[in-house]
């Protein structure tokens, strides 16, 4: 596949009306060839073939500097692989990357140039090609994506990978357990892990399971509904019983549209176990459960307060129950449903009085949270 | 007891894809919403279960969400003799400064009746914090004035005991001062206070834990 520049300068001698661009030329001219050696079609789709040829010349970007270093303004995009990317605008050459002793011309656009400017470059590139460049490959495909809800049972593990000094918090999380298994059986490069929402270490997800969505980054293997199966199962056979997999497939990319819809006005369920300092009476069960849509005033609670703006938020509670606990009277489970956004914990115990209305004002003593389980995301997704 | 609340639809749909018995029978659509009802029930039986706690594990009195998240200290005598702050700082950095039980204030008759954040250069109670930065956050010294507290008798002066932002004060005070009457370690805070990590070890040095000073205090 080596190639010298020169067969493709051909092409910017001609007319600039007629002229395409150096990348384009090259590329109608591979792929007939290429069809043939892989038994493949080309078109639009999930596999990406990148070839590079590079030229490996310090005296070109000498050169190409000298011309145009008055007229055109240079500009670093970034770093790819160890090579500066240096854009020179107004130049008519689309992107010249220069690097360690390499200069690679990826593409140019001869439009609306100069026919000075242009007749020089190509005499620049005239004088330079008289070795083959050289050349690289890279294939790459479309990242795909898993659906489904996760339940979580522990109360030692986080939902994403927590690291405080290089340390982990907590004994695992639900992000690594659940795609660390889904990347091997698809034999891919990286994972990215999405939920609709999350809960704190401390808390368990029950009921229906949190949606969550895993992105899989150029899998090598895309696996079949049957495989889909095994891979929930492996999931939830691990002998730790920490999480647990439902519903998951293979969905496509407006998974993750899906799942952002309306976030914000879903409504959540928790059950707390909640401690009050005075006995639980019969008044106590009506006042809680004949609250409808109450709205609490929420200031940013302290144990987030050193991240997060200090903002009022409003939140609404749709609805509360109490369910006593046998041979208790100062126990209870709270059941409620609030907006999405609430933070539970402040909303029982108050947060030194910074969350109002909460369970301790309401029932006009001090109320302390020892568990929280959540236990329904109404989402109509996954 | 009472039933929870669990909507019909979460029961179908956790039930369809965990259900292999439907699947298995194949059989009417009868069949299969019965299984699925039953099914629907396990779940929910399954879900009770796991949250109801083990009663023999239930302490009589659990620690206060204060006791548990944050570690307390205290100032004693802080630049005059009876003037004995607390401060307690939560794992994140946070401080939360307010009086100790043992404060003076707390022996006038009466108790405190009034508190005022007009002190100093400025109301403290009319700084606005905003953003992720605390921007605007006022940088005040460890012996910078944070309120008045007054009683029936007497006035006294809080001081921030720690050096840092200024994060919030406890505003509620000027319209509830009974608050510090009634709960001082609670809802009666003062303010919350944001050191660098640097000063906060400097200033810990010189402030007592809650045993050496429960011990200082029942000596004097």
């Amino acid at each position: 596949m080596n190639r010298k520049y020169g067969s493709q300068l051909f092409s910017q001698e001609r007319s600039f009306s007629e002229c395409i661009c150096l990348k384009n030329a090259l590329k109608s001219l591979i792929t007939a060839p290429l069809e043939m050696l892989l038994g493949v079609k080309y078109g639009q789709g999930p596999l990406h073939i990148r070839l590079t040829y590079s030229e490996s010349s310090k005296t070109i970007e000498k050169s190409v500097e000298r011309e145009f270093d008055s007229t055109s303004k240079r500009r670093k995009t970034g770093n790819e692989n160890g090579l500066e990317t240096v854009e020179l605008l107004n130049s008519g050459v689309g992107c010249i990357t220069t690097g360690v002793g390499r200069t690679v011309v990826t593409d140019t656009s001869l439009n609306g140039l100069q026919h000075h400017q242009s007749s020089d470059f190509s005499k620049l590139l005239l004088e330079k090609v008289r070795r083959p460049c050289s050349f690289s490959f890279h294939c790459n495909r479309d990242p795909i994506y898993f659906g489904g809800r996760y339940l979580k049972f522990s109360r030692n593990v986080s939902q994403t990978c927590w690291m405080i000094d290089e340390e982990r918090m907590g004994e695992a999380s639900v992000e690594e357990i659940i795609s660390s298994c889904i990347l091997l059986m698809c034999r891919g490069d990286k994972y990215k892990f999405h939920a609709a929402g999350r809960e704190d270490i401390d808390v368990r997800m029950l009921g229906s399971g949190r949606p969550f969505l895993v992105e899989i980054q150029n899998p090598r293997h895309i696996p079949s509904d049957v495989l889909v199966k095994d891979i929930e199962e492996k999931i939830n056979s691990s002998r730790d019983k920490l999480v647990r997999v439902k519903n998951l497939k293979l969905v496509g990319s407006q998974g993750w549209t899906l799942m952002r819809e309306g976030e914000a006005e879903k409504q959540k369920e928790y059950a707390a176990l909640v401690w009050i300092s005075r006995p639980l009476e019969d008044p106590d069960m009506l006042s809680i459960s004949s609250v409808r849509d109450m709205c609490i005033l929420q200031r940013t609670p302290i144990r987030v307060l050193h991240r997060r703006s200090p903002l009022d938020r409003e939140k609404i509670i749709h609805w509360m129950k109490i369910e006593r606990i046998a041979d208790t009277s100062q126990y209870f489970i709270l059941h409620l449903c609030t907006q999405a956004g609430t933070y539970i914990k402040e909303f029982v115990h108050g947060d030194l009085g910074r969350t109002h209305p909460s369970i301790g004002s309401i029932l006009g003593c001090r109320a302390e949270i020892l568990q929280l389980d959540v236990t329904d995301v109404k989402m109509d997704v996954f | 007891m009472l039933q929870v609340p669990m909507t019909d639809e979460s029961a179908q749909a956790s039930s369809m894809c965990t259900d292999s018995a439907a699947a298995q029978n194949g059989g009417s659509p009868t069949e299969l919403k019965e299984v699925r009802e039953v099914s629907g029930e396990d779940e929910n039986k399954e879900l009770r279960e796991l949250l109801l706690p083990d009663v023999r594990n239930l302490p009589l009195a659990p620690p206060s969400a204060v006791e548990v998240n944050f570690v307390a200290y205290f100032a004693p005598d802080f630049m005059k003799p009876g003037h004995d702050h607390y401060v307690y700082r939560h794992p994140n950095g946070l401080c939360v400064v307010g009086l100790a039980p043992t404060h003076v204030a707390f022996r006038d008759e009466g108790g405190v009746t009034g508190v005022d954040f007009n002190v100093g250069k400025s109301d403290r109670s009319a700084i606005k914090v905003t953003g992720k930065r605390k921007k605007n956050a006022q940088h005040f010294e460890s012996n910078t004035m944070l309120c008045k507290v007054c009683t029936k008798s007497d006035s006294y002066v809080v001081r921030c005991c720690v050096k840092g932002s200024l994060l919030e004060v406890n505003e509620r005070l000027i319209k509830q001062p009974n608050l510090l009457n009634s709960s001082a370690d609670r809802e009666g805070y003062i303010a919350i206070i944001m050191p660098r990590p640097a000063d906060w070890l400097k200033v810990k040095a010189t402030l007592l834990g809650l045993e050496e000073y429960k011990r200082l205090k029942e000596q004097g």
